[in-house]
């Protein structure tokens, strides 16, 4: 790599050596010295247009904006002069002309730019005595408000909603004084509703109808966690005021998603006060669901599995998890399944093929799953699959960044005209379902590919061989050996090529590495695999069934025979994901931790009322395999975490006799003990407690095992969009507010 | 949707002209207008949908333009013109009048859908003040009396005819004047290619195709000390020199024909009786920096010298001076003219090129400058139609000829819009360097009604006003500078002794505060809180403490908005304030020193 040429210039007498290209704005902030600005805003296009960042440079006639000056060799700048200090202080006079001082109402104020910047540099009395501008406040959409007086005309919403979401959704009305800011519907907005547009205003023009006039900024505490709905592992910072939360939003901009939270992180957290919410047990006595305590619950199942186990063996019990539980829970689930039930009837949801990931990517798989900056710095980027725009808002937004940031291409393949078509290098349509046949065709040059499609891929496939270091994205399209084609594909690249395989719900990939699946146990090392048995038998305290369990399917098929008797359900419902007319008759027991009544629940002998992500401490890792912590926010009397619940049902059952409890009292403990014993998951302490995103390293052992085909039946997208979410969504009645929920649905 | 025959064609023939669609936005918005009157919502979706936009993105421009309508106006749309030049002349009671006449106010409709009205800024008829436009036709030197007929015509369904050409264009030639681009003014069938060949039209392009290289046109240019003519003066050879040679991307030659600053008509002219004489200043310009592709940006109210441009551009391709191969050199020129729709902000250059791309008139953060990055990023010459028209004199007669004619540094001559209170306001074609006293008493016929001279804004509204002691001056781009002034675009507006100062600074901030563009804080808020005050303060509701205020809220805007058009208001509003703040203080007891006792406070 060449060495990057630098530029040495001063700034209040202070010598700053920066990369050439540098704005002045930008290396001032970054050496601690404030430059106020309106409508700079990092990865947005320059404005130069409120002229809060003008700055003194020797030889310059005038003042300079430092958003749009770039610094150079020998350049002096000065930020501290009177010259500096009166324009500022001008700029806001002019600004407060027409702003209402309605600070006091505002939701905004103690979190205003304007009021910040005034207090810091502005004028202490006003010289207008005119009469104001206004106009009413305008409703945009349930969850967007416009209140023009307020509004600086920065245009950060209208860049952002252009340039960052590619919806162009805001625009300018009228000129000059009279200049706003306009939906693209007239009087209201059809977009994604994600309030990017309200994030970065400035000031109380753009405000959320989610959290208006409901409290003020200070009197809420703030918790840093990951939003709990797809998969993509934003970070979201929740607003939290008398145990009820007021706002999620990511004003501080950190984690991987940086600025970005869609429609679900930003307005989908009212499932937790859902008036439907579970908060006591429930046992099934004379046909229905009756109110219990948690110690009789928590007894009966115990002795129901006891029962069954004595009766039918261990393997006339099925255990389903969650997609959405944490790495800690799911852990736990299935040490109880395995080492105290003794069954490898253990799966979940399994929206995409993470097992053949890794082991497609055998020993270098660490290295080879991209994270999401990097695919948000990546050059080139291949997506076959999927839809992020709707499925996995996150991954889309990294990849319009790396094509605005970096120049970088797209190609897609996909059976429908995506969004994201519109910013592609190439997009070549395919025939439903084959996918996997164009997997084959790019690794080995063989299937049967229509002849207009053979032409684009060889076009598309002779633009990816000239691309460096692409990161290849694909969704649950891809199982099996269609992986294992895409990483030979993969491999024929030149420089370091890597994947994302995209599955759905916060916790998708975390239920897949924590072994939730018939054949692996923790960190994908098989069942079969003696060593690795006896390894967590060791640890775990018992000794580990061989033989492959059943999948959801086989589970609920085998129940319908009556071969298996018991089924126990952690944040699923499986009734409705695999099935054909709910309950099995076969079923003699069935019991599910659950947040709501659903067709699993309903349909259960007991019910566990569990805590939401939003109430739990512990990690989930994001589908690109990153690990971050999980912060308690809130409780909601009567549930229960899941962790506690299985980790209380452990000792219950130990003292039933059926095998030895689980000492690991806190998800702490439990995560010291995935850290230590899960391949991959080897991931700084620290970095997790600084709120980072820590990428995991799995390595496939590479034991012979061949990657079968995956039916479709047992691993697939539910193919949720940006307004639905699994059993959340369809609590969420703040995104079913919207109107482009209403006709999603 | 099916449209009428004539907009599809003038649609389809729109599309070839620009190679990104987005261009022809305005234009088809205009032409939308002339055909329905507005702009209704189906029609914005059509042309959303033909251009690939969505349809956000054509109404933001639409509302942008002042011209563009989104609701029907009256048949007969009568645009009254308040601004400087005309507002010495009895706009403003024209304007009183018009509202009286018709039973409706600014931008409202009678009762019968005839008429529509709306008082407007600068139309450039200010030789002809005041001036009244009634949909495109423009009817000059009018008083309530002859407004009065030709209203009457338009109720009786006729279509009164308009003033032949712009009033004061076509006078006896004084005998100080230097005609040399307005020599052919006057001549029957001037904009017909025949007449302008007969008189040494297209000898210089001749002479550029054949004798001279890209290089020595640009050096004559440099030699000639012409400079740019819209107002900046800035050297055209040396703007033109800038272009880079080797960039592989095409480039543009823009001729500006945005004409608006306040107080100037002289491109009007220019173009409407010698519209070859640009043509052919266009085509040598883009012999020398190697451009295939010319624009003219003409305001949308000049919708006739449009049309008059297209036909000299229609017979220059006919007759080979345009288009593959001109004269046998080999080298290809094409030229098509574009229209805007009511933006004095596009008449600066970058504001101009977004809105020639079909966007807001916004302006673009410079550097780069156009020379490197201007019309779809590429190279790109752009210069006022004046600076253009000069060009083939330049060539066909020398640069030393040209020079010559000026003093040092400020070759040639100059187009001087002569308006307000002068007894014969015209277009007068002087030498640069020409003394302002001796303009206005000897060439302009002396100040109206024997009053004696206030002041003098000598080069458009923006300029600041000199003094009547100050006028002893050479009217040359350095001379002005040094007096504390700008040569500007050549529109001298004379006023007596009568005019109210702070009336004139409160009509002057009116305009920038209609026009400025919204983009930059101080300019945005700084003109409208300006224009407030002086409304207030000449109403006599005036404080002591707002004579700083208008002084220092025009300061703040200076050197500090994004493009010069705060600078704009503020030098003319700054320099009335330090020179006439008796007038100011004359103020403070109530009311308008200079209004007449029977009007009452607070008009």
């Amino acid at each position: 790599m060449p060495e990057q040429k630098t530029v040495t210039f001063t700034i209040n007498e202070r010598k700053l050596t920066v990369p050439a290209g540098t704005l002045v704005i930008e290396a001032a902030r970054r050496t601690g010295i404030e430059v106020p600005a309106f409508c700079y805003y990092p990865g947005l296009s320059l404005q130069a247009a409120c002229r809060m960042c003008l700055v003194e440079v020797e030889k310059a006639p005038k003042l300079q904006t430092a958003c749009t000056l770039v610094a150079a060799d020998g350049m002096v700048v000065r930020t501290d002069t009177p010259q500096v200090h009166k324009a500022r202080k001008d700029m806001l006079e002019f600004l407060l002309t027409n702003h209402p001082l309605d600070c006091p109402v505002c939701d905004k104020g103690g979190e205003c730019e304007l009021q910040d910047m005034t207090f810091r540099y502005g004028l202490d009395k006003s010289r207008f005595v005119e009469e104001k501008l206004h106009s009413p406040e305008q409703a945009w959409s349930p969850v967007v408000y416009y209140d023009a007086p307020r509004c600086i005309l920065c245009f950060r919403c209208v860049r952002v909603c252009d340039e960052g979401m590619d919806v162009k959704a805001l625009g300018v009305g009228q000129r000059g004084v009279l200049s706003v800011i306009i939906p693209n519907r007239e009087d209201h907005l059809e977009c994604e509703e994600c309030g990017m547009c309200i994030d970065v205003c400035p000031v109380g023009a753009l405000t959320s109808g989610a959290y208006r006039y409901k409290t003020r900024p200070w009197e809420m505490k703030y918790v840093p966690t990951v939003c709990a709905h797809c998969s993509n592992g934003c970070k979201t910072t929740l607003g939290v005021r008398n145990n009820e939360i007021q706002r999620a939003n990511n004003r501080d901009l950190s984690g991987i998603n940086k600025d970005f939270l869609c429609v679900k992180g930003r307005y989908g957290f009212d499932f937790v006060h859902h008036p439907d919410r579970l908060k006591q047990p429930l046992v099934r006595r004379n046909g229905t669901l009756q109110i219990a305590s948690w110690e009789d619950a928590l007894a009966e199942v115990a002795a129901r599995l006891k029962t069954v186990r004595d009766a039918h063996g261990p393997d006339a019990i099925g255990f389903i998890g969650s997609n959405r539980t944490t790495n800690e829970e799911n852990y736990l689930l299935g040490r109880l399944a395995r080492g105290l039930v003794g069954t490898n009837n253990v799966d979940h949801h399994r929206t995409a093929d993470y097992g053949a990931l890794v082991q497609a990517l055998g020993e270098s798989a660490g290295a080879a799953q991209a994270g999401m900056e990097q695919l948000g710095a990546a050059k080139a980027i291949l997506l076959i699959g999927n839809d992020p725009t709707n499925q996995n808002p996150l991954v889309a937004w990294q990849i319009r960044t790396a094509i605005r940031q970096n120049g970088a291409r797209l190609y897609v393949v996909n059976t429908e005209e995506i969004k994201l078509k519109r910013k592609a290098a190439q997009f070549v349509r395919v025939a439903s379902g084959a996918e996997a046949l164009i997997a084959q065709w790019l690794a080995t040059g063989e299937g049967d590919l229509e002849l207009d499609t053979s032409v684009e891929m060889m076009q598309l496939r002779g633009a990816m061989e000239k691309e460096r270091d692409a990161v290849i994205v694909f969704g649950a399209e891809l199982r099996g050996a269609a992986i294992e084609h895409v990483v030979k594909f993969g491999a024929s690249l030149p420089g370091q090529t890597r994947y994302i395989a995209l599955g759905d719900y916060a916790n998708s990939r975390g239920a897949s590495d924590m072994g939730l699946l018939p054949d692996r146990l923790p960190g994908y090392v098989w069942t079969s695999d003696a060593a690795a048995r006896d390894a967590f038998g060791k640890l775990w305290g018992a000794s580990l069934p061989e033989k492959t369990g059943l999948d959801s399917r086989q589970m609920l098929a085998a129940a319908a025979r009556g071969a298996l008797k018991a089924l126990y359900v952690v944040g699923a419902n499986p009734f409705r994901t695999f099935g054909a007319g709910g309950r099995p008759a076969g079923l003699d027991w069935v019991v599910v931790q659950e947040m709501f009544l659903t067709e699993t629940s309903r349909d259960a002998d007991i019910v566990l009322p569990a805590a939401c992500a939003y109430e739990k401490d512990g990690t989930v890792t994001n589908t690109a395999g990153e690990v971050q912590l999980l912060r308690r926010g809130l409780e909601t009397m009567g549930t229960r975490t899941d962790f506690d619940i299985l980790r209380i049902l452990s000792h219950q059952l130990s003292k039933a006799g059926v095998g030895r409890a689980i000492p690991l009292r806190t998800p702490e403990a439990a995560l010291d003990e995935i850290r230590r014993s899960v391949r991959g998951y080897g991931v700084s302490l620290p970095g997790l407690l600084a709120g980072g995103a820590e990428r995991t390293a799995p390595l496939a052992p590479a034991n012979g095992h061949k990657l079968i085909d995956v039916p479709a039946e047992s691993i697939f997208s539910p193919r949720d969009t940006l307004f639905t979410s699994g059993t959340l969504g369809r609590y969420c009645t703040m995104i079913h507010s919207v109107p482009e929920a209403k006709s999603e649905s | 949707m099916t449209l009428p025959p004539r907009l599809e064609n003038k649609f389809s023939e729109l599309l070839k002209r620009y190679p990104v669609k987005r261009s022809a936005l305005v234009p088809m918005l205009l032409y939308t207008q002339d055909v329905f009157g507005y702009i209704g919502d189906e029609m914005v979706a059509e042309i959303a949908r033909r251009l690939d936009l969505n349809t956000l993105q054509v109404t933001e421009t639409l509302v942008y333009y002042s011209m563009l309508r989104r609701e029907p106006a009256g048949r007969c749309h009568v645009q009254v013109c308040t601004n400087i030049a005309c507002k010495l002349r009895g706009g403003e009671k024209l304007w009183e009048h018009a509202q009286k006449r018709l039973g409706v106010g600014h931008k409202q409709t009678s009762a019968d859908g005839v008429f529509s009205l709306e008082e407007v800024e600068c139309i450039g008829a200010c030789t002809g003040a005041p001036a009244v436009q009634v949909n495109y036709d423009f009817h000059e030197n009018l008083t309530p009396e002859k407004l009065d007929k030709i209203l009457d015509e338009f109720q009786a369904g006729r279509k009164p005819s308009p003033a032949p050409y712009i009033i004061g264009s076509i006078h006896e030639r004084h005998p100080a004047e230097a005609p040399v681009i307005s020599r052919r003014f006057g001549i029957p069938n001037s904009r017909k290619i025949d007449v302008y060949r007969k008189h040494e039209g297209y000898q210089a392009l001749e002479k550029a195709l054949n004798e001279m290289t890209p290089e020595s046109i640009i050096e004559e240019v440099k030699k000639s000390n012409l400079r740019g003519r819209g107002g900046a003066g800035f050297p055209a050879g040396m703007k033109w020199s800038f272009v880079p040679k080797d960039s592989p991307k095409p480039k543009y030659i823009i001729a500006n024909a945005d004409e608006s600053e306040p107080g100037t008509c002289k491109d009007r002219p220019l173009m409407e009786f010698d519209p070859h004489q640009l043509i052919e200043g266009m085509v040598i310009a883009g012999r020398s920096v190697n451009s295939y592709q010319g624009y003219i940006y003409v305001r949308g109210e000049y919708r006739y010298v449009l049309d008059i441009m297209d036909e000299a551009i229609r017979e220059a391709y006919e007759h080979g001076f345009l288009g593959k191969n001109i004269l046998g050199s080999g080298f290809n020129f094409d030229l098509c003219t574009h229209t805007g729709a009511g933006a004095y902000e596009c008449g600066e250059e970058s504001a101009l090129m977004e809105s020639l791309e079909g966007k807001r008139g916004y302006p673009r953060i410079r550097p780069p400058f156009p020379a490197v990055v201007g019309l779809y990023g590429c190279p790109t010459v752009i210069n006022n139609v004046e600076t253009l028209s000069s060009v083939p004199s330049v060539i066909l007669k020398g640069a030393e000829w040209y020079a010559n004619l000026g003093p040092a540094r400020n070759g040639g001559t100059r187009l001087f819009c002569i308006s307000g209170h002068v007894n014969k306001p015209g277009i007068y074609e002087l030498p640069m360097g020409f003394n302002l006293l001796r303009m206005i008493n000897e060439v302009a016929g002396g100040v109206r009604g024997g009053k004696k001279l206030k002041a003098v804004v000598p080069g458009g509204s923006s300029t600041p006003a000199l003094k009547a002691e100050e006028c002893d001056i050479p009217m040359d781009f350095d001379s002005l500078a040094k007096a504390g002034s700008m040569l500007g675009s050549g529109g001298v507006v004379v006023l007596d002794e009568d005019t109210c100062m702070v009336d004139f600074a409160r009509r002057i901030m009116k305009f920038y505060a209609h026009e400025s563009c919204g983009w930059c804080i101080p300019c945005r808020e700084g003109t409208s809180w300006i224009k407030k005050i002086l409304d207030r303060f000449h109403a006599g509701g005036g404080r002591a403490e707002d004579i700083p205020l208008i002084d220092e809220a025009a300061k703040n805007m200076f050197g500090r908005t994004f493009c010069p058009l705060g600078d704009a208001a503020a030098m003319p509003t700054m320099a009335i304030v330090k020179k006439w703040r008796h007038e100011f203080e004359e103020h403070l007891n109530g009311r308008c020193p200079y209004k007449p006792l029977d009007v009452p406070v607070g008009v």
